[in-house]
């Protein structure tokens, strides 16, 4: 009886694994065979003279390539990489620099009891250079009071000034997102700011230097 | 004449239980072969319909030369990106020809990678003509996401009480996003009914380790596609055939295009 039972289950597993391999083998591969695939093959004629269609969709071709690479902008333009925290500034399609940066923490500062929220991330798009300006002053906004567990000062309370914070330089690129410098440099490459932009001394420089009022950023 | 004597009885009855147990086991053999026959049947006519359905597509478009091919496929590839340009999100083009894949805004690349593996359906193969247009020629909708990792991770910080506690939140914000022990793949079905599949991969060796441990990306499908089987032989019922491009890249770089492709993002194919 017992040994019934055990060439029973035998037959029952080698049937099993059998049809599993078929399914996940065998089956599939004569799915993607050419038996089963067969006449996809339809409304396509043979190959006529077809010269001056040829030359024809040729200039169509080339006409399509400049219009697809006049998209890329001739003067400076820098992409920035959040998810590697990466820039590259470009002119046309040659590379003038890259390197590290910082960007948006992706996080919502909630708070309860001052009912508050404000969150903290890089948008993605193209944006522009809306503003240069050097030594910047940041004034700060009151996120930056209630992420560190201050009170919010009056609207034009000196506290809110600071200097140094941004670096030497600062790119508005609207929204009140920024390009600017940083004093957290051991912070560089990770996704720690409130949305802004930030940059090495160096390359930020070079940045302010290249990128004109109008210059695209892209975002992604 | 012989008496039949009690082993003789005995013997009788063992040969009559031998043949009940041959009869079981043709039962479970022919089974298991009927059950593998109908499941291939209706797997091929899962196939013949979605062929059905992309002729039924491409019914009506005039008749392309066939010499002309390759020539219409370029021009098609750049008319479908100038057509994505025109979208004010960021876009994804995946060249299987010069196996590049290239995060596109407005028209600019701002990514671009090297394709270091890729897999076709057959039914990609096989097309050609008015099939390949109505797949290809336009620009492909992104209409769901899957993936391994968050494709949007976003925190909520509960504000600190005082500023003790605000340093404490911002040492502990201060740690890098790390892809460490993550395994980067994503796949996104598309609106012209097939599966676009991205799986990151620093090298081939590491690829093959993870399919060894059963992390892989091919592992978790075939686990996916075998229950499903069982499901559809249930109830006899048709499995569903859904094309697919599997396209291999460095895990840094998927990870990228995942969090840079908004909801329902543009795709452009050329194969």
């Amino acid at each position: 009886m017992i040994r019934n039972f055990f060439i029973y289950l035998t037959v029952l597993v080698v049937g099993i694994l059998f049809f599993a391999s078929m399914v996940l083998f065998a089956i599939p591969a004569f799915q993607e065979s050419t038996i089963v695939l067969a006449g996809l093959s339809a409304n396509s004629s043979g190959a006529s003279d077809a010269g001056a269609d040829r030359e024809a969709i040729e200039t169509d071709i080339s006409k399509l390539q400049k219009k697809l690479d006049s998209f890329t902008p001739t003067n400076a333009y820098m992409i920035v990489n959040t998810s590697d925290n990466h820039f590259y500034l470009y002119k046309g399609k040659q590379l003038l620099r890259d390197g590290v940066c910082s960007t948006g923490k992706n996080e919502k500062l909630v708070s309860a009891e001052r009912n508050y929220e404000h969150t903290f991330y890089t948008p993605f798009g193209v944006r522009k250079i809306l503003r240069k300006s050097t030594n910047p002053v940041w004034k700060k906004p009151d996120w930056a009071f209630i992420e560190d567990g201050m009170p919010i000062p009056s609207p034009n309370d000196p506290s809110r000034w600071e200097t140094g914070t941004l670096g030497a330089y600062k790119l508005e690129i609207g929204d009140g997102y920024m390009i600017h410098g940083t004093i957290y440099k051991r912070r560089m490459g990770m996704s720690v700011t409130h949305g802004c932009i930030r940059l090495l001394d160096e390359d930020l420089e070079a940045v302010y230097k290249t990128m004109e009022v109008g210059s695209k950023v892209y975002i992604y | 004449m012989k008496e039949n004597s009690v082993e003789d009885f005995d013997s009788l009855f063992v040969e009559k239980r031998s043949g009940v147990r041959k009869y079981i086991i043709l039962i479970i053999v022919l089974s298991v072969l009927g059950l593998t026959s109908i499941y291939t049947y209706l797997s091929v006519s899962a196939v013949r319909d979605r062929m059905k359905v992309a002729h039924d597509l491409a019914q009506g478009s005039p008749e392309i030369n066939s010499s002309l091919f390759k020539q219409l496929k370029e021009k098609a590839w750049l008319e479908s990106r100038i057509k994505m340009a025109a979208n004010d999100s960021i876009g994804l083009s995946i060249d299987l020809e010069q196996l590049r894949i290239q995060l596109e805004l407005k028209g600019v690349v701002v990514m671009s990678s090297k394709i270091r593996d890729c897999s076709v359906s057959g039914f990609f193969r096989k097309m050609d003509g008015n099939v390949y247009f109505t797949m290809f020629g336009t620009p492909l909708t992104i209409e769901q996401f899957k993936s391994s990792i968050a494709k949007n991770p976003f925190k909520v910080v509960e504000a600190p009480k005082d500023t003790i506690a605000a340093q404490a939140a911002a040492d502990a914000a201060a740690k890098k996003d790390s892809l460490a022990d993550e395994n980067v793949f994503w796949t996104v079905k598309l609106n012209r009914g097939f599966d676009l599949d991205i799986q990151g991969i620093d090298s081939i060796a590491e690829a093959q380790k993870k399919y060894e441990f059963g992390k892989g990306f091919e592992f978790e499908r075939n686990l996916k596609n075998i229950v499903s089987s069982f499901q559809h032989i249930l109830k006899f019922s048709k499995p569903s055939y859904t094309p697919e491009i599997l396209i291999s890249i460095p895990e840094n770089e998927a990870k990228a295009i995942l969090r840079a492709l908004p909801r329902n993002a543009l795709v452009t194919i050329k194969i």
